[in-house]
């Protein structure tokens, strides 16, 4: 057993971490709380280095605890992610401190825990793991969501998210079940043996569509989307993010996984079912987007469309499609982090997200209105940002396949037409930033040091994967090979 | 030595946006940035020569299964000379700037700009490739657009420089053609692979592909009919004119039809750029004696020169050519830089036939001009002397017709550049700024000190002995043509050709109604076209289509949004029916 502890030794050190902050707000006065968060988010980055030891990478291809864990590319790929994700929300979450009022240390404590789900879940090789784990997401963020107690909205996104999320961890469950009634295992190595021979079996088909639809209402794609636009506006802001950027990633890592390396033969029957999928979540996405006024939301239905470009990469089933959702998923954390970021500062408490609100932001801030200007054409996927480059390689990956199959083409006419749409509501916010009319107020934002790195870094992020990919490229390709091992 | 190759590129674009992001609050620092870049290019390059050999540093930019991108260099000795030229010229005009624009508001601007200037002409001169070449080119598009309308607020600059960036785009849209022919029937963009596939191919094809690459070299090396936009660019500042118009832009497109020589070479499209060669610098040369514009004179010139240049190209000596583009960037960058100082000294005074008698009160800018005027009429044992002996020895070898064309060409070099020298320097002044003017300080003096140095030099680098009768010819036609116009304006209160010439002259000094021909084509027919675009865009593209389209998806998302009623309860249903219908999909 002591051999195998060193598997986990990231995910224990984020867990002790989220148990010395708790610990750590005892001692601490009121005004000192929130910086704490600083350091938390300075030792995950200590963490995040040490992710690159070679005598923890060394262990990559090998799995743990009778084979429920598994350590390959992908999943160091999502633990750094996901670590990186969890950086950037402590830090905003200190500039969010007085909007709580209440328990920092616990918000800042429970976005630990919720990372290490989210690390677990990298790693799953199993059923019961795929579902602790993403319980484990799902509870910690029903709270995050509620935190601002005080606020109607942000507790009626809790109740929103905490039952609709029964109901899909409700569906994750019965489909487990099915599914562990006809392959008599729980482990993917088992079912990735004995599925071929399953796919006549209605049981088996029923239970492993609940998972995808569990795993579905994870990364908000249709027809499980609805609860996002609510939950995301309500939820504090930096909840949202971590909602919009880690979460989303968790669904994908174990869509990749199971629909990637543990059934494929499935996933080319149902193809035409993930097609029709990933080309309504572009649309609705997409369409809802055009009137909305309310940035938050408008970055909610974005996020549905983006699971839409998303699933596009799943629907390629190649290992080009899998880096190019990779790649785009980077783009995508820089981007929009440093949207909500900028979003909260711009906007004051009590007041609604309006865009109006950025009126006259190239005043006020011109950084702050250069690197949303950035985020909005990046999310666009205008060159030569990573916006661009992430929908590139998936369009190219869905492309790769679409000789012989005239449903390969109607998906890239849906996407590209959701691009073009997208163009249209992510410029407004551009306009909003440089064109309005009036401007109500023209008092310089001030930006705490920590959150000025923080976004400095996202756009540099931005411009690097949008000019130079190929270094990134390389990197996604190497984690996007799942090697099974044989047994 | 890879370094230092990809360095010499990035030191001047690294300089740009430093400035341009505002990185320096003091003027001072700006500047020194930016001649701090052009001077360690022109280091770096002396680097390079000193190492010698060949170089071809290459970066993957992109690797992709079935998609490779590369930016590569290719560093051989034509690139060096050019590399040579650029930097080293533009570090003496950077130089001259501090002083020159001392004054101006804008002053951190206008060192931003040039540093892009700079940057985008080396990646012209470093390209290893069609595509990489063309996107520099535009670039220097750009930035001469920038430079030339650097005073915006005067509407004749504006107008000069919205004018050369058309222009340039005429020339430009059949380069890019020429571009894609090449890659559709050649398969590559490579220079290096282009050189091997070429002599399999047709000469025919091969050539179309290289005159509509020509064309490009036509707008920017402003050939005739695309020579219009020269004369008006010196509406920017006097440096910018020495930068664009002597060293590095004009000579751009020559230097890269020494770079594709390979594609036109034994093609009909040499006949064709000789010729309009030759046609470029005699016209060019027929209204430089009419014009009254100190800078404008020395422009028409300088079309005149670049016309030698590309005719010596066309008669199949790109390296006459490129020979004649050094000796000429080294002279014509100290013409303009001794113009500028006259105009400084004068504040802001063009017209010669308000200058005179600057000999006593410029000595040091009097002397460099007479060196630089010398270099340029081609006298004995000056740099022009050595370059022009060898393009009129290649037009007498193939083509005697061309051949007498530029030994006339060359008459009325010396003639239009005695008229400026004896009118600007000599006699009285004939203006009270004439009569006050005084020499500028060192920053802008030395750099004409140092560039008189290779204006006398540089044609030893690669002299060989003249053709007699070349040498008899030309030195008759200048001692001839310096005497007649010593005679004609020594002490001429007036320009004596308009009585004695009359339509002729008029005809010289309305440029031969170029400007109003174009007027007159695009009132009657571009202005025609413009309505009937602008008509099916309102109506049908923007009415019908846009309209259309944006209506009905903002419908679609209005109507989509009434599924987000909020309520909770209805939510839970959508996903049940959700998952109901997808169970219907997969299973039956």
């Amino acid at each position: 057993m002591d051999g195998q502890l060193q598997f986990v030794q990231l995910e224990m050190m984020v867990i002790a971490l989220g148990l010395l902050v708790l610990l750590a707000d005892l001692f601490l006065s009121e005004s000192a709380r929130p910086s704490l968060g600083w350091i938390a988010a300075g030792a995950l980055g200590l963490v995040f280095l040490l992710s690159f030891r070679s005598g923890y990478t060394g262990l990559a291809g090998d799995e743990a605890f009778g084979g429920i864990y598994r350590l390959d590319g992908l999943a160091l790929f999502f633990k750094r992610f996901f670590l990186l994700a969890a950086i950037f929300v402590l830090v905003f979450a200190v500039d969010f401190a007085s909007r709580l009022r209440s328990g920092v240390s616990e918000y800042q404590a429970f976005i630990l825990f919720a990372l290490s789900g989210m690390m677990f879940t990298a790693s799953a090789n199993d059923f019961s793991l795929l579902f602790v784990s993403i319980e484990l997401i799902t509870v910690t963020f029903y709270i995050l969501v509620s935190f601002q107690r005080h606020r109607m909205h942000s507790l009626e996104a809790g109740v929103k998210y905490l039952i609709l999320g029964a109901v899909s961890s409700a569906f994750l469950v019965y489909g487990i079940a099915l599914v562990f009634g006809e392959a008599g295992s729980l482990k993917f190595d088992a079912i990735r043996d004995a599925h071929a021979g399953l796919l006549g079996s209605n049981v088996f088909l029923f239970g492993m569509l609940f998972v995808f639809a569990g795993l579905a209402f994870k990364i908000s794609a249709f027809p499980f989307q609805v609860w996002a636009p609510d939950v995301y506006q309500g939820a504090p802001t930096p909840t949202t993010t971590f909602l919009a950027v880690g979460s989303k990633a968790a669904g994908f890592v174990l869509l990749i996984r199971l629909f990637g390396s543990v059934v494929p033969e499935l996933t080319a029957q149902w193809i035409g079912m993930l097609m029709v999928v990933a080309a309504l979540t572009i649309l609705y996405g997409n369409l809802c987007a055009l009137p909305q006024r309310n940035l938050k939301r408008l970055l909610a239905y974005s996020s549905i469309a983006n699971a839409g470009y998303l699933l596009m990469g799943i629907v390629a089933q190649s290992g080009d499609g899998t880096a190019a959702i990779l790649y785009y998923l980077a783009g995508y954390l820089f981007t929009l982090v440093a949207a909500f970021m900028i979003i909260n500062l711009v906007t004051r408490e009590g007041e609604g997200e309006d865009i109006s609100c950025l009126a006259g932001l190239n005043k006020r801030s011109p950084f702050l209105a250069l690197a949303l200007t950035l985020c909005a054409v990046s999310l666009a996927g205008i060159p030569p940002l990573a916006g661009f480059f992430g929908k590139f390689l998936l369009v190219k990956s869905v492309a790769a396949k679409a000789f012989g199959d005239a449903g390969y083409f109607a998906l890239l006419a849906v996407a590209v037409f959701g691009v073009v749409v997208s163009i249209y509501y992510y410029f407004g916010i551009i306009r909003a930033i440089y064109w309005s009319k009036e401007t109500p107020d023209d008092s310089p934002v001030a930006v705490a040091w920590p959150t000025r790195v923080a976004l400095g870094l996202c756009v540099a992020a931005i411009l690097y994967l949008g000019i130079l990919p190929n270094k990134p490229i390389n990197w996604a390709n190497a984690a996007a090979k799942i090697e099974t091992v044989a047994k | 030595m890879n370094t230092a190759a990809w360095l010499i590129l990035l030191l001047p674009l690294f300089s740009a946006v430093a400035i341009g992001l505002g990185a320096f609050r003091s003027r001072k620092a700006s500047a020194a940035m930016s001649v701090g870049a052009v001077v360690g290019s022109f280091l770096l390059t002396l680097l390079l020569i000193a190492a010698g050999g060949e170089l071809h540093p290459n970066v993957i930019w992109l690797k992709i299964e079935g998609l490779q991108i590369d930016i590569g260099l290719q560093i051989d000795g034509l690139c060096k000379l050019m590399l040579c030229v650029v930097t080293g010229v533009g570090s003496l005009i950077h130089i001259f700037s501090l002083g020159y624009m001392r004054e101006d508001r804008d002053f951190q601007r206008y060192f931003a700009f040039l540093s892009l200037f700079i940057f985008s002409m080396l990646g012209i001169v470093l390209a290893d490739n069609f595509v990489m070449m063309f996107i520099f080119w535009e670039l220097v598009g750009v930035s001469s657009y920038l430079l030339i309308g650097f005073w915006f607020e005067k509407p004749s600059a504006a107008d000069a420089a919205k004018k050369a960036f058309l222009t340039n785009r005429v020339g430009d849209f059949g380069f890019l053609i020429g571009i894609l022919m090449v890659w559709a029937v050649l398969g590559s963009v490579r220079f290096a692979d282009l050189a091997k596939v070429v002599p399999g191919e047709t000469a025919a094809i091969t050539g179309l592909a290289g005159f509509l690459i020509f064309c490009g070299a036509m707008g920017k090396s402003a050939q005739t009919p695309l020579h219009v936009w020269l004369p008006d660019a010196m509406e920017g500042p006097t440096p910018v004119s020495a930068l664009i118009h002597a060293a590095t832009m004009v000579a751009a497109g020559v230097y890269m039809l020494c770079r594709v020589f390979f594609l036109i070479e034994g093609t009909w499209a040499m006949e064709a750029i000789a010729w309009i060669g030759g046609l470029t610098s005699l016209m060019a040369a027929l209204m430089a004696v009419q014009q009254d514009d100190i800078k404008r004179i020395l422009a028409y010139s300088t079309l005149s020169q670049l016309g030698y240049m590309v005719m010596a190209v066309g008669l199949g000596s790109p390296d006459a050519a490129m020979f004649h583009l050094t000796t000429h960037a080294s002279f014509k960058a100290l013409l303009f830089l001794g113009a500028g100082s006259v105009i400084v000294a004068l504040h802001h005074e063009q017209d010669i036939w308000k200058m005179g008698g600057l000999r006593e009160r410029m000595p040091r800018t009097y002397w460099t001009f007479l060196i630089g005027t010398m270099a340029l009429c081609g006298v004995p044992l000056f740099s022009g002397f050595f370059s022009k002996e060898a393009i009129l020895d290649v037009a007498l070898e193939n083509n005697i017709l061309l051949f007498l064309v530029a030994v006339f060409v060359a008459l009325l070099t010396t003639f239009y550049m005695t008229r400026l020298f004896v009118v600007a320097f000599m006699g009285e002044p004939r203006s009270a700024h004439a009569k006050n003017a005084a020499e500028n300080s060192a920053v802008m003096t030395v750099p004409l000190l140092l560039l008189a140095v290779p204006s006398v030099l540089a044609g030893y680098f690669n002299a060989h002995a003249p053709n007699p009768l070349v040498l008899a010819a030309s030195v008759v036609v200048l001692v001839f043509s310096m005497l007649v116009a010593n005679t004609l304006y020594n002490g001429a209160e007036a320009d004596p050709l308009p009585a004695r010439f009359g339509r002729l002259a008029k005809a010289l000094r309305d440029r031969f109604w170029f400007d109003e021909i174009y007027q007159w084509c695009i009132d009657n027919v571009q202005e025609n076209l413009a309505k009937l675009a602008d008509t099916i865009d309102r109506w049908v593209i923007a009415g019908l289509l846009v309209r259309g389209t944006h209506g009905t998806t903002e419908l679609a998302g209005r109507v989509l949004r009434l599924a987000q009623t909020g309520n909770l309860q209805t939510y839970a249903f959508w996903f049940a029916v959700g998952l109901v219908a997808l169970l219907i999909f997969t299973l039956t």
